[in-house]
């Protein structure tokens, strides 16, 4: 099925002349095909690699544009700038600065899949969109998501205890994103699903929140994964030339 | 096709996190349901986290590593041949370890690493068979020995089966899945149907049983959590269904959550049950409400 993916031409970048003759020709007013003339001079050609460095990138080269993912996709169903093929023709071609326009709205992939199952190329256009948020994040683009802060508490707290206790991984996240725990809509909730609990259900509940589940034995799993986590992060970093970016801002406030 | 699989009748169970929390109705429910019907479950001892939604966008290996730990102390420790888990997440995980694990080279290299180091044995690709909940009750007991023990049908009850993301995509984790008559499908699943339907229940024709929910940003990206769960909603009461039968306890906290979300604050309410799949069994089987932990559930 053909989907409309977006208009091709922006609505700021049509020129408009109040009175203009061309050949004896009237064209005054609102012509879409007077359109700014620009110069891309801007293209990143290590994008492409820096993406596929990062882990669910790795398969962005195999992209042949049937655009099967945009077609697929749940987000792109409620927001059509939710554009993974557009945006894998972006980096593939270096053009970063376009890919930046839709920075603050990429980390919003559910991860529902539907792109990895529609598919043809195996190109996992779901891992894409991750790399992509890294990527952004990483280089300083764009803050941490909401998205990634949720990522880090709960993998935190699995690094740490083997387990998830959904209470505290909750907590946590929303002290780290600075909101209010008690949003009218969860107070309500919590007070439906009270009602019909028996006191032995709400006491265990209760206590788990105190005594979060762990797995015996687990710091030398622990250890090991933070380890891992260590290595990875210092292998990417070097991927996208943290430092030298780092070393390239100091220079510029010195300046 | 009816020939069951007596090895299902004795599993190893993994229930995870979500089950100790949230999901508590489920896990209940599905213990009840297995002993009625007579069927073993052996709780994986010690288990981790699987690594849930949120790890592998920190690192995918370390969920490969996190769900083979899973399967190695089944196969290594416990000496079972099935690892059974209700939770999609966790089902959707230890498949895509087996995968990854028999297909990925480095993630092989990564899991001996890391299992060395933590000090427990490595999993190996094929010591162990993962299956879902649905998989279980239907190969080992199947829809006719389900009828056969139904004690209170759940006739004139209208269903709509809504079994997400994560039991079906993608697909090539799910090698035996798509394998023509008898094999689920993973573009119209129909295990959920075909138990409910023995146990009595009208299935509607329901489109949106693979949609997504939004479960990985339930809570950081609530509001399209809150219009992807008002999609499925309406389209199960549009349908004709009194009840959403779920099958995995982040889709059914997701649907609880939201329709309340939903209300509050879009000021749209839907009023409809969910309940999952486990909890309409049991009370088919005679089981009472409270055993399979209707009374835990948020919907009414």
């Amino acid at each position: 099925m053909p989907i409309h993916e977006k208009s091709l031409i922006r609505p700021e970048d049509i020129k408009t002349h109040d009175e203009l003759v061309l050949d004896g020709v009237d064209v005054s007013g609102h012509w879409s095909t007077f359109i700014e003339s620009r110069v891309v001079d801007d293209y990143n050609e290590n994008l492409q690699d820096e993406i596929a460095a990062l882990p669910g990138g790795e398969n962005i080269h195999r992209c042949w544009q049937c655009g099967s993912c945009t077609n697929a996709c749940t987000v792109n169903a409620i927001n059509e700038d939710f554009n993974p093929r557009y945006w894998i023709y972006l980096i593939r071609m270096g053009y970063q600065s376009e890919l930046l326009r839709d920075k603050d709205i990429i980390w919003q992939c559910v991860s529902c899949n539907k792109c990895t199952y529609a598919c043809p190329r195996d190109v996992f256009p779901e891992g894409v969109m991750k790399a992509t948020s890294h990527w952004l994040e990483k280089k300083g683009h764009t803050p941490k998501s909401p998205s990634m802060h949720f990522d880090e508490v709960f993998t935190e707290q699995i690094v740490k205890t083997g387990k998830i206790e959904e209470s505290r991984t909750i907590r946590r996240f929303f002290a780290r994103t600075g909101q209010g725990l008690m949003q009218p809509w969860m107070v309500e909730m919590v007070k439906r699903m009270l009602k019909g609990l028996p006191v032995g259900l709400l006491t265990r509940m209760g206590l788990a929140t105190l005594i979060a589940p762990k797995t015996n034995d687990w710091s030398k799993a622990s250890a090991a994964i933070q380890e891992y986590i260590d290595e990875q992060n210092e292998k990417h970093d070097k991927a996208l030339s943290l430092a030298e970016l780092v070393e390239t801002a100091k220079q510029d406030v010195a300046a | 096709m009816s020939t069951t699989k007596e090895k299902y009748k004795k599993v190893a169970y993994y229930p995870g996190c979500a089950l100790e929390g949230t999901g508590h109705s489920y896990n209940r429910s599905t213990k009840a349901v297995g002993k009625a019907l007579g069927l073993d479950l052996v709780e994986v001892k010690n288990w981790n986290c699987c690594g849930a939604m949120e790890v592998k966008n920190i690192d995918p290996k370390i969920q490969t590593y996190l769900s083979s730990r899973v399967m190695s102390t089944a196969a290594n420790e416990m000496d079972m041949d099935v690892v059974m888990a209700p939770c999609n997440g966790c089902y959707h995980n230890l498949k895509k370890a087996e995968y990854d694990l028999k297909n990925d080279e480095e993630s092989v290299e990564v899991v001996d690493r890391l299992s060395k180091k933590a000090g427990h044995k490595t999993y190996e690709a094929g010591q162990v068979e993962t299956i879902h909940a649905l998989d279980w009750i239907k190969d080992s007991i199947g829809e006719e020995g389900l009828k056969a023990r139904v004690k209170n049908s759940l006739e004139g009850i209208k269903v709509a089966n809504y079994y997400g993301c994560m039991y079906t995509r993608p697909r090539h984790i799910f090698p035996e899945k798509d394998q023509g008559p008898g094999s689920e499908s993973t573009s119209k699943p129909h295990f959920m149907d075909d138990l409910l339907a023995a146990a009595g229940a009208e299935n509607v024709d329901f489109p949106l049983k693979t949609a997504c929910c939004g479960g990985a940003h339930t809570l950081s990206d609530s509001d399209m959590s809150t219009k992807l769960v008002l999609n499925i909603l309406r389209a199960a009461k549009m349908s004709g269904a009194e009840v959403i039968a779920t099958e995995c306890p982040t889709c059914h906290s997701g649907l609880e959550m939201h329709q309340i979300r939903a209300e509050k604050n879009f000021g749209e309410k839907v009023d409809i049950k969910i309940l999952y799949f486990t909890q309409l069994l049991g009370i088919a089987l005679g089981l009472k409400q409270k055993k399979v932990g209707v009374h835990e559930n948020v919907s009414d």
